[in-house]
C-alpha cells in the first residue's frame, strides 16, 4: 500500500516536469513568433491612426516587463500559469483568464463527455462483437464504425443542423440560450447548457465512437485468441464469466492507455464542430488567436491548459492501469 | 484394466475460406485407466486438434463426421463427447473427468488474475466446496508438484514464476480436480533439459499416484520412450503406426516412423550422419492422394501408393502400422 502511494507521488512529480518541460517549448514557441507583444499592440494602434515612435515601443516592453532575459520571463510566466494567470492577451488587451473563463472549461467539459460517450458505446459494443461470431452483426457494425470514421464532423454537424432547421425550425446553435448567456450558474442554466451540448458532445463522440469501436475490436480478438483463453475452457470457464474474466479484462488495460491520445484527438476536432456550431468556445479562441491576429499570449495559454488537462489525464490512465495490470504495478513496486 | 476412453473413427473437418480442410482422418484409438500413451508426429500432423476433440475444445469452425464417435468411461457412466452441446454438460470432459496442460506455461495462465484465483475458481466450476477449501486443496496441490513456498506462490501471477515453476503449477491446475485423464500437449517443450527431467519425473510420479490415463503429445520420441506405455503415430491427420512403445522404436514398422528414429542422433556413434526424412509436411490443403506420406516416401512399392490409402495391417496383436508395404486383407 505504502509503494503505492509512492508510485502515485512519483507519477504526480513526473507529470509536474512533463508539464514544466511542455511549459518551456510553448514558451518557446510563443517567442519564436516574429515580433512581441509591444510591437504588435503598437503596430495595431497605428493603423487605428495614432502615431508611435521606437521611445513608445521600448516603454511598452519595459511596462510588459519584455526587456527581461529569457528565462526570467519564463520563470514569471510558469509560476503565474500554474495560479491560472496568463497574463494580458497581446491584441484584446484584456486579461486572458477572464477572456477564456469557463470558456476553457466548458470546452473540456464537452470534449470529456465526448471520450465518455464514445467508451461506454465503444467498450461493450467491441467486446460483444469480437466475442460474436454473428456475421451480420459483425458487418453491420464494421459498416457503421467505417461509415463513423469516414463521415468529417463538420458534415456531420452541418447534416443534422440542416435536418432541424428545415423539419423541426429549430436552430441547435451555440450553447445556452440568451437569457442563460451571462447570468449565474443555476439548476436551470445547467438544464439550458444540457439541451445545447449533447450536440455537439454527440458530433464530437461519433467519430471517437467509431475510432475506439475499432480499437477495442482489435485488441479483444487478439486476447480472445490468446492460449490462456483456450486454456481457462479446457478448465471449464465457459460464457460470460469466461468472456469478461480472462479476455475483456485482459484488454482493458491497452483501451485505458489509449484514452489520453483520443483526449487529444478530440480537443483537435473541436473548433471545426465549434465553429459551424456557433460556440466560442476555447477551441474556436485558439484558431482566432493563432491565424487572424498573432496573439501569441493568448494561444500559449490555450496550449497550456490543454497540455495539461493532457497530462493530467495521462497520470489518471497510468495510476488506473497500475491497478488493472499486475505487470504494471509489480515492475513499478520494486 | 478396463477402457478409459475410446475414440472411433474420428474424422475432424474445419470450415474455411478455402473449403473444408481434412485435420484430421479416420483415426481410432483406445485408452485404458493408467495408460500413458504418447503421440507423435510433426507440427500439423493433427496430434493436439486430435487431443482437443477429447475436450470437444476445438474452433468453432471445426466439423466431426456421424461416424466420428468419442466415448469417455466415468463412474458416472458413458459420456458422449462429440453430442455434448451445453457449457455445463461439457465441463466433465473439460477440467472435471479430462484435463489438459500446455506447451506454453507462461502463456496458457492469465496474465493478470493470481494462479490462486484461476485454480480456485476450476475447484469451485467442478465440486460444491467453499472458496476456503478449494484454497487448501489449491495449496496442498501446489506444495506436492514441489513448488516451494506454495501459500506464497498461490498469491503470485504467472510471471513472477519461473519457466519450471510454472509448468509445475499448470499441472498442479490440471491435477487438482482429479482427472481421470490428462492430456498434456508438448508440455516439456519450452522448458530447459534439466528442468523437462524433472517435470517428466514428476508426472510419472502422479500417474502412479493418481491412477489417471495420460495422452501425451510430443515431437519428442525421447520423451515418449521415456514416459509412455504405447505410442501413436500421426501424419497429416492419419494414424499411421501404433503399438508398444519398446516395440515401435525398436522395430519401428512404418517408413515414417523409421525416418523419425533414424532422425534422432545416435549417443553411440555421434559421427554417423543424421538422416532427415526429406521434405515438408504438406499443406492440408494439398493433401496428398493415396497414402499421404507417398510424396516424402523412401519405400514406395508402386501405384498403390499414389492411389489406394492404406489400411492398418496388424504386425502382433498390439502393433499395427499402416503401409502397403504390408500385404493387405491379413490383418488380424
Amino acid at each position: 500500500m505504502l509503494s503505492f502511494v509512492r508510485f502515485i507521488l512519483t507519477r504526480a512529480v513526473m507529470a509536474l516536469a512533463t508539464l514544466i518541460i511542455v511549459s518551456l517549448v510553448v514558451f518557446s514557441l510563443m517567442e519564436l513568433v516574429p515580433g512581441d507583444c509591444a510591437e504588435r499592440y503598437l503596430a495595431f494602434k497605428n493603423t487605428q491612426g495614432s502615431g508611435i515612435s521606437v521611445a513608445d515601443i521600448e516603454a511598452e516592453r519595459a511596462r510588459l516587463g519584455l526587456d527581461k532575459p529569457f528565462f526570467t520571463r519564463w520563470t514569471v510566466w510558469i509560476t503565474n500559469a500554474f495560479q491560472g494567470e496568463f497574463g494580458d492577451s497581446c491584441i484584446l488587451r484584456v486579461n486572458i483568464a477572464d477572456l477564456l473563463g469557463q470558456k476553457f472549461w466548458l470546452s473540456l467539459g464537452i470534449c470529456l463527455s465526448a471520450l465518455v460517450l464514445a467508451y461506454a458505446i465503444a467498450v461493450p459494443v467491441g467486446i460483444i462483437a469480437a466475442a460474436s461470431n454473428n456475421a451480420t452483426l459483425n458487418n453491420t457494425l464494421k459498416f457503421i464504425s467505417y461509415f463513423g470514421l469516414a463521415m468529417p464532423n463538420f458534415l456531420l454537424a452541418l447534416l443534422i443542423m440542416l435536418i432541424s432547421t428545415v423539419w423541426f425550425g429549430e436552430t441547435l446553435t451555440g450553447l445556452f440560450s440568451k437569457e442563460y448567456r451571462d447570468a449565474d450558474w443555476s439548476w436551470a442554466k445547467l438544464v439550458d447548457l444540457m439541451k445545447h451540448a449533447w450536440l455537439p458532445i454527440f458530433i464530437l463522440g461519433w467519430s471517437a465512437t467509431a475510432f475506439a469501436l475499432q480499437t477495442v475490436r482489435a485488441l479483444m480478438s487478439d486476447e480472445i485468441g490468446k492460449l490462456y483463453v483456450t486454456a481457462a475452457s479446457a478448465r471449464g470457464v465457459s460464457g460470460r464469466k469466461l468472456l469478461w474474466n480472462y479476455p475483456a479484462r485482459h484488454a482493458l488495460g491497452p483501451i485505458v492507455n489509449s484514452l489520453g491520445f483520443d483526449l487529444n484527438r478530440i480537443f483537435n476536432e473541436l473548433p471545426i464542430v465549434a465553429l459551424i456550431l456557433v460556440m466560442t468556445d476555447a477551441g474556436a479562441l485558439l484558431i482566432e488567436a493563432l491565424a487572424r491576429s498573432n496573439d501569441q499570449q493568448l494561444a500559449g495559454a490555450i496550449i497550456f491548459l490543454l497540455t495539461a488537462s493532457i497530462v493530467t489525464l495521462n497520470f489518471f490512465t497510468d495510476v488506473l492501469l497500475a491497478v488493472l495490470d499486475p505487470r504494471v504495478r509489480k515492475s513499478i513496486l520494486r | 484394466m478396463s477402457s478409459l476412453i475410446d475414440v472411433k473413427n474420428l474424422t475432424l473437418k474445419f470450415k474455411t475460406d478455402e473449403g473444408l480442410i481434412t485435420a484430421v482422418n479416420n483415426v481410432s484409438f483406445s485408452l485404458k485407466k493408467g495408460e500413458v500413451m504418447g503421440l507423435v508426429g510433426e507440427s500439423g500432423s493433427g496430434k493436439s486438434v486430435t487431443a482437443k476433440a477429447l475436450m470437444h475444445l476445438n474452433a468453432r469452425n471445426a466439423v466431426y463426421t456421424p461416424e466420428s464417435k468419442i466415448t469417455l468411461h466415468t463412474e458416472a457412466g458413458e459420456v458422449d463427447v462429440l453430442s455434448l452441446t451445453k457449457p455445463s454438460e461439457m465441463q466433465v470432459v473439460r477440467g472435471g473427468a479430462i484435463s489438459m496442460i500446455f506447451q506454453e506455461p507462461m502463456a496458457s495462465f492469465a496474465p493478470a488474475i493470481t494462479i490462486g484465483k484461476q485454480m480456485v475458481e476450476q475447484l469451485q466450476l467442478h465440486g460444491n466446496m467453499s472458496k476456503a477449501k478449494a484454497k487448501e486443496i489449491s495449496v496442498e496441490m501446489l506444495d506436492r508438484v514441489g513448488i516451494s513456498d506454495a501459500h506464497k506462490r498461490f498469491d503470485q501471477y504467472a510471471f513472477e514464476l519461473s519457466g519450471g515453476m510454472r509448468q509445475r503449477a499448470m499441472i498442479a491446475m490440471a491435477l487438482s480436480t482429479k482427472p481421470k485423464l490428462l492430456i498434456a500437449d508438448e508440455p516439456t517443450t519450452a522448458l530447459d533439459v534439466t528442468i523437462q527431467a524433472q517435470v517428466i519425473d514428476l508426472m510419472k510420479d502422479l500417474v502412479n499416484e493418481f491412477h489417471m490415463g495420460i495422452i501425451f503429445i510430443t515431437h519428442d520420441l525421447g520423451v515418449v520412450a521415456q514416459t509412455a506405455d504405447k505410442v501413436s503415430v500421426m501424419y497429416l491427420g492419419e494414424l499411421i503406426e501404433e503399438g508398444p512403445v519398446r516395440e515401435v522404436i525398436r522395430t519401428p514398422a512404418h517408413p515414417y516412423t523409421q525416418g523419425l528414429l533414424s532422425a534422432l542422433p545416435k549417443l553411440d556413434d555421434l559421427d554417423s550422419p543424421l538422416t532427415p526424412v526429406p521434405g515438408d509436411i504438406p499443406s492440408p490443403l494439398e493433401r496428398p492422394s493415396g497414402c499421404v506420406f507417398h510424396t516424402r516416401c523412401s519405400k514406395i512399392v508402386g501405384d498403390a501408393c499414389k492411389t489406394t490409402l492404406p489400411q492398418a495391417y496388424q504386425l502382433d496383436e498390439s502393433h499395427s502400422a499402416a503401409c502397403h508395404i504390408y500385404p493387405k486383407g491379413e490383418s488380424a
